[in-house]
Order: structure tokens, then C-alpha cells, then sequence
């Protein structure tokens, strides 16, 4: 696959062409990656309704029945469940109860001696994954890194 | 996941079972000792097996809490369903003198290096997920 960068001044808005044939097994690694990162998300914040890339978002979280989704400066309400937002977007996985995060945004993980795995995201933030969804947290993983590498 | 199921369940105890009986019979042919309660001894072979089954099936349900409260509390209900049983075989027949000391030994050891498995498992499992990390 190839790509072609050309810059076209006085443009409104970016736009990605994407000439084919057919689509092979490369070209759908990357439509699947671009359709993560083209997805909007609607919510509210401070009473105002905002759109957030899906992309930009670290995680999402449960508090008193209402669902969060945390961006580097925004804490934006929505109205998708947290099953959904698993099954809609690619690189979102449960790490608790009350809580989905993007694999795109980890740093790095840590254990404890409790072995529950502290999990470091890119804007500093710390969350608790718990030892009952390990399994499904490195499913994904290797799933996007097999992607990756397909 | 569940690990240990109702379908699986008789499977793990044999093949527990099979295991610990084996490591009996090649430690009692290699150092020459002869077991005189051996029927007895078969029979807390099985009653073991079924526990450490049983203990090991919890974990499942267990998940959601910190491990190491749930490590104690799964080897302290372990320890003392084994004391408790001990303590019923000494009811009906004889028991060697040193019975508690052996069965806490025979206990811990396999307990405590399953956790010790478990742990380097665990943070094996991380320094794996975090190179996969950096590559993502």
C-alpha cells in the first residue's frame, strides 16, 4: 500500500482518498485503525454539547449511573452503556466494574502484591485493573498487536 | 474464566488424585519406607485432592478481592479443613504422632509454591503486555 502526502493550500478541512482495486489485508489494518479515530462521540459538558473524537478519549467510567468519558482537559458526559462502547470501538476494554480504557492512551502497567494491575496512561492518570479482567485486557492486546503486525 | 467447572470437576480431582499418589508411591520406593496406615493414607490422598480442587475452583469467585487476603484465608480453610479431618481420623484409627506437623508441611509447600508460580507468572504476564505497549 501506498501513501501519498500532498499539501493543497487554502483547504477547509483534511480529507483522506484511498484508491483500490480491491481491499486486501493491509488496506482494511488501516480503514480499521481510521475508523477508531474518525469516530465522534456526543455528550455534555458543563451543559454544553460537545463532540469528542472517540480517539482522544482515555477511558471511560461508571459514577452514579451516569458514564464519563475522561479526554486530556474534559470529563464529558455520555449516554452510550459501557458494554457498547466495548463492542462499537476497537481498543476499548474493561478494566473493572465501572471502568473501560483505551489501550491507544496506556503508558505502562505495574503489579502490586495484591495483584491487581496499576495501569499508567499517557496524560499521568492511574487506574486499578482488576485481577478478573486480565485475561480480557491482554486478549485485546494481542489482538491490536496482531493487527498491528498483519 | 472459569478454570474448574462442573464438567471438568471429577477430571481434576483424578487427576490430582493420580499425581499425589504417584509422588507418594516414588517417594516411599526410593527411601524405603513402609507405610503400615496405607488404605487410611489413600483415603486422605482423595480427601485432599477434593479440597485443593474445591479451594482452587473459589479463586474464580474470588477475583474481585485483593490476593493476598484471599491466598491466607483459601490456605487457613484449607489447613484447617486437614487439621479437622485429622482430628476425625484420629476418632477411628491410629494416626502417627507427628500426623499435624506432616499434613501442615504437605499443605504449605505445594501452596506456597503455587503462589510463588502465580506471582512470577503474573508480573511475566506485564513485562510481556508492556514491550506489546510500546510497539502498539
Amino acid at each position: 500500500m501506498k501513501l501519498v502526502k500532498t499539501r493543497e493550500e487554502n483547504l477547509k478541512e483534511n480529507y483522506l482518498e484511498l484508491h483500490y482495486d480491491r481491499i486486501d489485508d493491509e488496506t482494511n489494518t488501516v480503514l480499521e485503525r481510521l475508523r477508531d479515530t474518525l469516530k465522534y462521540i456526543e455528550g455534555t459538558f458543563e451543559d454544553r454539547k460537545v463532540t469528542v473524537a472517540v480517539s482522544d478519549i482515555y477511558y471511560f467510567e461508571t459514577v452514579d449511573r451516569k458514564i464519563f468519558a475522561y479526554t486530556k482537559d474534559m470529563c464529558v458526559e455520555v449516554r452510550e452503556a459501557l458494554r457498547d462502547l466495548i463492542d462499537e470501538y476497537s481498543g476499548f476494554v474493561r478494566i473493572s466494574k465501572s471502568s473501560v480504557v483505551n489501550v491507544y492512551k496506556v503508558k505502562k502497567l505495574q503489579g502490586d502484591l495484591n495483584m491487581r494491575v496499576i495501569i499508567y496512561l499517557k496524560n499521568d492518570e492511574k487506574l486499578i485493573m482488576n485481577r478478573s479482567y486480565k485475561k480480557e485486557f491482554y486478549d485485546t492486546l494481542n489482538r491490536l498487536q496482531k493487527g498491528k503486525n498483519s | 474464566m472459569r478454570l474448574i467447572n462442573k464438567k471438568n470437576f471429577i477430571s481434576i480431582v483424578c487427576i490430582s488424585f493420580t499425581l499425589i499418589v504417584l509422588v507418594k508411591l516414588i517417594w516411599e520406593k526410593s527411601t524405603g519406607f513402609f507405610d503400615a496406615n496405607y488404605t487410611e493414607n489413600i483415603f486422605v490422598c482423595l480427601g485432599i485432592s477434593v479440597l485443593i480442587t474445591v479451594v482452587l475452583a473459589l479463586h474464580y469467585y474470588l477475583q474481585q478481592y485483593p490476593f493476598i487476603p484471599v491466598f491466607i484465608g483459601q490456605y487457613l480453610f484449607t489447613v484447617g479443613l486437614i487439621s479437622l479431618g485429622i482430628w476425625v481420623l484420629k476418632r477411628f484409627s491410629d494416626v502417627a504422632e507427628t500426623a499435624y506437623r506432616d499434613m501442615f508441611i504437605s499443605v504449605s509447600i505445594p501452596f506456597f509454591a503455587c503462589a510463588l508460580v502465580y506471582y512470577v507468572i503474573f508480573f511475566k504476564q506485564i513485562k510481556k503486555a508492556n514491550k506489546m505497549l510500546d510497539n502498539l
